[in-house]
């Protein structure tokens, strides 16, 4: 890194994590010559275009498969990024200098408490937000050499942290967090834990309910010719539905038609009597639900307004415990 | 931290220090002193005595619990913590560097070169591998680079060997003279102490027993030896028997009239016999 234009406290930070910096690049480094030699080398040997543009599953072509296999670990980065700032921050950032006692070192300089927290958050910010561009350059410099699947889609949760800005209010949450769990932890390998731990929670909270943020679409149509949604959208349950309009449980007929004699034997009797049995109770109707595509930004936005709001709350802690301690 | 009354460095009122909460024992309780500015302040007192809280205090690095502490802003002070505690994965010109960028304005990096010389350790050493002495210098070395006023300095001396502990002692002294640089340093070597400090402060179990220049605080004392017999109007601050002979160093009331040989003790023999007694007579 070259430190030659900071100064003062962040000149101090990067030359204290300058090895976790170099490592760092030299990771984005490799990910960005594999990918890139995976391109070339699959460029080489072009893959049939798909019959249906999307669905189709991928050839047999060892760099083809490589590179989607590499794709995956590289939008498992993104989502995974965020807990791994947060380590970083909270461990050998903060809870070290607690636990080796060389804040007594940095805190009695000439500057303040505030301002040596906050040269090193941003430090640690503008690292991160660069680890995450970085992380999205490179999946995408992949993903325009693989075609269209359901692992690429926008809903899938590698391409969503891969492609939007989720992922930068993410690791502003993480530096807020691990500064405030490393404050009040001091110890480097349990802060790492935890901050790991609250950054993890709040990213699989947001894995489960990011779909609840808007709600879905819904299209009807007849048993069994059932409504279609595109490719392109995401989908999130179907059902059926009783002329009153409410969800018809399909257990209700499963259940009764396993106890029918004969259906282990008789060929498309299962059918038969299921169709009955939803004759019978009057459900006529098929349902999906799904995102448009057009929810993407708006989720989006949205998770990152949440996100950011907890990053500034994290981040008024752990000034605010910073301030409490130190005079 | 507010701005001190002229001439005084640093002034305790009702100062107190409690760790770990409610329940949590005080490591200081009850303190007042001030400091004069320029003095070089010995900070003695058996272990567990409240040092090292009075010196972290003092720093800023810790709020009292009670009381107030008032001394020189951030930026006039320098701490030497007790373990020296120093970045292991910067060099040691890396560590002056760090001094230079977190001290703008202030920092001298030839006062700083002057106390890592001699030390047997180039400057691209990693500090990580210097032995104990050698980081004594280097903290040291921050410490009065950063041409602070008041120098704080805990147990400064504790792991150099007796030539190297010699040759800083005198580079500190002849600095905080030249300068008239306040410093106050803890320490259990006594002998380390006789003859650079001008003033004396002594703990014990978190109070001032003691307090002033040692000019004074020798003065106010006497050595007696002679038979055994009542010590009354002084304060006995020890005493030992050896059949019918009686040494006993007391704080004088009045001229001491008597069958005794008298003498002033030196500051060894005076601060021995407080640390015997820290319960025994108070300050």
């Amino acid at each position: 890194m070259s430190t030659l234009a900071l100064k003062g406290p962040a000149w101090v930070t990067v030359r204290q994590y300058r090895r976790t910096l170099w490592l760092a690049l030299a990771l984005a480094l490799l990910a960005l010559a594999v990918v890139a030699g995976l391109r070339i080398w699959t460029a080489q040997d072009p893959v049939a275009p798909a019959e249906d543009g999307v669905w189709i599953a991928s050839p047999y072509n060892d760099g083809y498969l490589k590179l989607r296999w590499i794709l995956e670990y590289v939008g498992f980065a993104a989502i995974a990024l965020p807990g791994v700032v947060a380590a970083v921050v909270a461990g050998p950032m903060v809870a070290r200098e607690y636990e080796s006692g060389t804040y007594q070192l940095s805190l009695t300089q000439s500057v303040s408490p505030t301002e040596w927290l906050r040269s090193k958050l941003t430090v640690a910010t503008a690292f991160a937000a660069l680890a995450a561009l970085a992380v999205m350059g490179i999946y995408w410099l992949g993903r325009l050499g693989v075609r269209q699947g359901w692992d690429y889609h926008w809903g899938h949760p590698g391409t969503y942290a891969a492609s939007g800005i989720t992922v930068f209010a993410h690791v502003l949450a993480a530096v807020a967090v691990g500064a405030l769990v490393g404050q009040l932890v001091r110890r480097t390998l349990l802060a790492m834990s935890l901050a790991g731990l609250v950054t993890g929670a709040v990213l699989a909270a947001f894995s489960a309910y990011r779909w609840s943020l808007l709600s879905t679409e819904r299209v009807t149509g007849p048993l069994h010719s059932g409504p279609r949604i595109t490719p392109d959208d995401l989908h999130m349950g179907s059902g059926m539905l009783t002329p009153a309009g409410t969800d018809f449980d399909p257990s209700i007929c499963w259940n009764e038609v396993q106890q029918a004699p004969g259906v282990d034997t008789q060929e498309g009797l299962w059918d038969k009597l299921t169709n009955q049995c939803y004759v019978r109770n009057g459900v006529t109707t098929e349902y999906v639900e799904f995102h448009p595509s057009s929810h993407l930004w708006p989720t989006q936005l949205i998770e990152t307004g949440i996100v950011l709001a907890l990053a500034a709350l994290a981040a008024l802690a752990a000034f605010r415990v910073l301030r409490a301690r130190h005079p | 931290m507010s701005t001190t009354t002229e001439g005084i460095a640093l002034r305790a009122d009702h100062l107190g220090m409690k760790y770990g909460g409610r329940r949590g024992g005080w490591a200081l309780r009850e303190c007042a002193f001030a400091l004069p500015a320029g003095r070089i302040c010995a900070l003695v007192g058996p272990n567990g005595a409240g040092k090292s809280t009075l010196l972290a205090l003092a720093a800023g690095l810790l709020r009292p619990t009670e009381g107030t502490l008032d001394g020189p802003a951030r930026d006039d002070l320098a701490y030497v913590a007790q373990s020296k505690p120093l970045h292991p994965r910067l060099t040691v010109a890396d560590t002056l560097r760090m001094g230079r960028e977190l001290n703008p304005g202030r920092w001298d990096e030839t006062a700083a070169l002057r106390v890592i010389e001699g030390g047997g350790f180039s400057s691209d050493t990693l500090v990580h591998h210097l032995s104990g002495g050698q980081r004594t210098r280097v903290a040291l070395a921050l410490a009065l680079g950063k041409r602070a006023g008041l120098l704080l300095l805990d147990e400064p001396m504790a792991d150099l060997d007796p030539l190297a502990r010699h040759q800083l002692m005198g580079l500190l002294m002849s600095d905080a003279a030249e300068r008239g640089t306040t410093v106050v340093m803890s320490s259990h070597i006594l002998t380390e102490l006789e003859g650079s400090c001008d003033h004396l402060m002594l703990l014990a179990r978190g109070a001032v027993r003691l307090d002033g220049a040692v000019d004074d605080l020798l003065a106010a004392h006497t050595l007696l030896r002679g038979p055994v017999g009542d010590l009354a109007p002084h304060t006995v601050v020890d005493t030992r028997t050896t059949g019918r002979q009686l040494t006993a160093l007391v704080r004088r009331e009045g001229p001491v009239e008597g069958p005794w040989e008298t003498s002033e003790p030196s500051l060894e023999e005076l601060l021995l016999a407080h640390l015997r007694h820290p319960e025994g007579a108070a300050a």
